[in-house]
């Protein structure tokens, strides 16, 4: 549990930012698919939504990539003061 | 041949039903008390043994967690904020470090391969999430759902976006946990399947892969436990300091 494991972070990457777009992508489907049941405007529900659950999971991932340089800046300047 | 799915079968153990309520007892709830009585037992042994200045072995292992865990919830929540939630935060990475280590001995049952338990925590965590937002910031609190600094033709666009990426944060917490339980569990009983089927000369290549898979998973217990906790400190954060 050390907390500077190069293979540790590297697996964190991974995992967060591969589940965070999918997982967005399929809410945004599912939204706008029970939007289309909801009011019966098949098939632009499910389109749009698609669309937009992508948007959600690039800010989603894009948002995680930033907090993650800066971890990575922060480790850095606490390398460069000790 | 069993299928490799088979030890995520849950089979009941003892049979309850009160009113249309299935409450029996099977080995899912059982790996998770034992999970449970782990996390809750080495903390009440190293008490009782009494608390002293020079640690012994158990006690330096919890005082080592316990740092770990508070200096990750001030780094994502801040020391002030944060004081409050470490108990939360601890006992969350603890049951799930201890719920993943225990589905690693053969035999056993992993909890966290259960898209319901890892749900549950997931939404558990959204609930804890909302309550926070609005009783810190009140009716303020809808304003994360419009970033700063955007113009204001963008903000009907951006609302979705933000509630589809608000919606999909416990999901895709639960999906990660369950997904990577699940894979790595699936991996090694194939690989064991294969190296139990093969003839020995070739049974041997399996069997190997399946002792380094393992050693994987170990890590990858910890990670996910990390990770789970992590995000959850992180989405806390989020919604004390909105943006």
């Amino acid at each position: 549990m050390t907390n500077n494991n190069s293979f540790r972070q590297g697996m964190q990457i991974a995992f967060r930012l591969g589940t965070e777009l999918t997982v967005a992508t399929f809410i945004g489907a599912m939204l706008g698919y029970g939007v289309d049941l909801f009011f019966g405007i098949r098939p632009w529900g499910l389109a749009v939504g698609v669309i937009f659950g992508g948007a959600a999971g690039s800010l989603n991932v894009y948002r995680a990539a930033m907090l993650m340089t800066m971890e990575d800046q922060n480790t850095e300047e606490d390398d460069n003061n000790s | 041949m069993e299928s490799p799915l088979h030890h995520f079968e849950v089979h009941t153990i003892i049979p309850i039903h009160i009113g249309g309520l299935d409450l029996s007892i099977n080995n899912a709830v059982v790996a998770m008390w034992v999970g449970l009585a782990i996390v809750a037992g080495s903390f009440m042994l190293a008490v009782s043994r009494g608390v002293s200045p020079i640690p012994g072995k158990l006690q330096s292992i919890l005082e080592v967690s316990l740092e770990f865990i508070r200096s990750m919830v001030y780094e994502f929540i801040g020391e002030d904020e944060g004081k409050k939630y470490v108990p939360f935060i601890a006992s969350l990475f603890l049951f799930i470090l201890a719920c993943n280590l225990i589905g690693l001995i053969p035999g056993s049952y992993t909890i966290t391969s259960q898209l319901a338990v890892t749900g549950a925590f997931a939404v558990g965590i959204f609930i804890l999430t909302l309550v926070i937002g609005f009783g810190k910031h009140g009716m303020h609190f809808l304003g994360i759902l419009v970033p700063p600094g955007i113009p204001k033709v963008l903000i009907p666009l951006m609302v979705p976006i933000e509630i589809i990426s608000m919606v999909a944060r416990p999901i895709s917490l639960a999906v990660r946990l369950f997904a990577n339980m699940t894979a790595g569990h699936t991996v090694l009983a194939v690989l064991f399947g294969l190296a139990m089927t093969g003839p020995l000369w070739l049974g041997w290549l399996p069997f190997g892969f399946t002792i380094v898979i393992n050693g994987l998973e170990i890590a990858i217990a910890f990670i996910q436990a990390y990770i789970f906790t992590t995000l959850t400190c992180v989405y806390i954060g989020d919604v004390i300091k909105l943006h």
